[in-house]
């Protein structure tokens, strides 16, 4: 598991910065995000709590070992939801990749709240895991089979070897032991 | 405004995204205002809530057909169900403890 963590502030009023996250991309400086989806969008009648379901795609320059391994393509989707709740003044914002999620997930957690001065804080975290255990299970059944494939040929190998020393010596020695007799 | 997923969708969805950032500047300012206490909060959200769903509504059910199309052709349906069967998000997670670090830092366990 590896984490990761910032935090800052954006000069501008928590109003300011909420109603700009709607128009972050596209971005020159996030040219990696090329495609943004509402899926689900809700505003709660008596919270005030607007929930967003969104689809990110990027194009992400994956070293190619990471493509050829895993089979994926440079275009990976993130799922993002995003809670902006006016009465507390807060927003998170949770994300998770979708693509290549059965090898590792990106958990990632953004949030703006006012601070001091008319700012904005921003936090983020991100955790970072590799499914291990789903590899592990996976090694698990590779081993297992290789076993199932080792022991099939090995019987195989002894019918196979059987045969031949038959072939080649039944006849004679069968004439020799009638000689003996 | 970013593109769609579907090329086919994105000017359903920047018509979708010009709604709603229009109706979400007259909002949130408000809303905030509107926190004093919770009967005006409630009475201030429903109206929002409606107000959205008048002038957003009909855009966004277009909008919404199309892009559940475009994330089936995609093959993300299956990923997206079972990102929101892991983790539905319903309601907003609890505030993360306060992060004190001013720099940017990474590390691993």
């Amino acid at each position: 598991m590896h984490f990761f963590s910032q935090a800052f502030q954006y000069q501008h009023p928590w109003s300011h910065v909420v109603i700009g996250m709607w128009h972050k991309y596209p971005n020159p400086h996030c040219t990696h995000v090329v495609t943004v989806d509402v899926v689900d969008r809700t505003v709660d009648p008596r919270t005030g709590i607007i929930r967003t379901e969104r689809v990110l795609g990027c194009k992400q320059k994956a070293p190619i070992w990471i493509v050829k391994l895993f089979g994926g393509s440079q275009d990976a989707f993130v799922r993002e939801i995003s809670f902006v709740d006016p009465s507390s003044q807060d927003v998170t914002i949770t994300s998770v990749n979708l693509s290549l999620s059965q090898f590792a997930t990106c958990f990632e957690r953004i949030r703006y709240a006012p601070a001091a001065g008319g700012h904005t804080a921003f936090t983020q975290t991100a955790e970072i895991q590799a499914r291990m255990a789903l590899w592990r299970s996976a090694a698990d059944r590779l081993e297992n089979w290789l076993v199932q494939r080792f022991e099939q040929n090995a019987h195989l190998g002894k019918a196979g070897f059987s045969d031949v020393l038959r072939t080649m010596w039944e006849a004679k020695e069968q004439a020799a032991a009638a000689a003996q007799g | 405004m970013a593109h769609s997923l579907s090329p086919e969708c994105t000017p359903l969805k920047h018509e979708y995204d010009s709604c709603f950032n229009t109706w979400f500047q007259g909002y949130l300012e408000p809303a905030v205002a509107a926190s004093v206490d919770s009967e005006t909060r409630s009475a201030y959200s429903k109206q929002k809530a409606e107000e959205f769903e008048q002038k957003c509504g009909k855009i966004w059910g277009q909008y919404r057909e199309c892009v559940q199309k475009a994330v089936k052709e995609k093959g993300l349906g299956e990923l997206l169900e079972q990102a929101r069967e892991e983790n539905p998000l319903k309601e907003p997670p609890q505030p993360p403890p306060e992060v004190e670090i001013t720099q940017s830092s990474s590390s691993s366990t």
